[in-house]
């Protein structure tokens, strides 16, 4: 299983694989291990790119974000950091993910 | 590696943002249409109010449309709170001209989701669009047609019982006739 996985992306503190036999996406963050199947990547990806960093910088409450992932019941608490970590690291690995599709498309699912 | 993300995600962000905030558009227009009917009711215009009750029946069903894309497209549909609508209308006019503010402002927005689809080269949601833009041909059709028979017969109490009598006919024939 450990062979099939395959690094998308990674910053200094988080990277994300992908698991060709369980189709399954691997974060790993700040010590944690979460897993995702793509629908819940994209959620998640989305939730974290919708955070605006000017309102979270000129909060009076604590410049912490809570995302609740339900799909395996977590809850992330976020700094300023993690959250500027995280939009670079899916920034990133969805430009490397679109990129493979459009090898897909033009070499793999090409038949003539 | 297996192209994944193909597999389980069709629609790019920027195009299930805008359906979704359609989903959202067509459930308030429901809602408005609602509210309408309720005036219409109360006020004795039991055609208008059918023709309203109708109305708001067409638009819940343009919304599950939608929300059944984005569903089937394996995105992320998102049940949208509905805000107020407005209650309270001055005349029967009044009521119909609303209408077909909201008729036109669907038609403009079923139009920008077009153009981000060319935009972005999405050809099956352009092709999933093609049947709204139509629709919205026959709405907004519809609505002005109502509209016009104050411009014809007037709005003392005569015209006002005349428009009743014939607000359930107004149909549009798609240029056939």
């Amino acid at each position: 299983m450990e062979s099939t996985k395959e690094l998308i992306y990674e910053t200094a503190n988080a990277s994300l694989h992908q698991c060709d036999a369980t189709e399954h996406y691997i974060l790993h963050f700040g010590g944690d291990t979460v897993t995702f199947r793509a629908c819940e990547l994209i959620t998640f990806k989305r939730k974290i790119q919708k955070i605006d960093l000017a309102t979270l910088l000129s909060s009076e409450t604590p410049d912490v974000e809570i995302i609740h992932m339900p799909h395996c019941d977590r809850i992330f608490a976020l700094s300023i950091h993690n959250v500027l970590e995280l939009k670079d690291l899916f920034g990133g690995a969805f430009t490397m993910l679109e990129l493979n599709s459009v090898i897909h498309r033009q070499l793999v699912r090409k038949v003539f | 590696m297996k192209d994944i993300l193909r597999r389980h995600s069709v629609l790019n962000d920027e195009i299930v943002d805008i359906i979704n905030k359609q989903v959202k558009m067509e459930a308030q227009s429901s809602a408005a249409y609602l509210a309408m009917a309720a005036w219409c009711d109360k006020e004795g215009y039991d055609n208008c109010a059918e023709f309203f009750f109708k109305q708001s029946d067409e638009e819940r069903k343009h919304q599950l449309k939608f929300f059944h894309y984005l569903v089937d497209m394996e995105c992320e549909a998102i049940s949208p709170a509905v805000d107020q609508s407005q209650h309270e209308f001055d005349k029967l006019r009044s009521v119909f001209e609303k209408a077909l503010e909201m008729e036109i402002a669907v038609t403009d927005a079923i139009h920008d989701i077009v153009r981000l689809c060319r935009k972005e080269g999405d050809l099956a949601t352009e092709e999933f669009l093609r049947w709204f833009v139509t629709e919205q041909i026959e709405e907004e059709y519809i609505a002005r047609r109502c509209l016009e028979l104050f411009d014809v017969l007037g709005e003392d109490k005569i015209a006002l019982g005349m428009i009743e009598e014939r607000i359930l006919g107004v149909s549009y024939d798609a240029g056939e006739a």
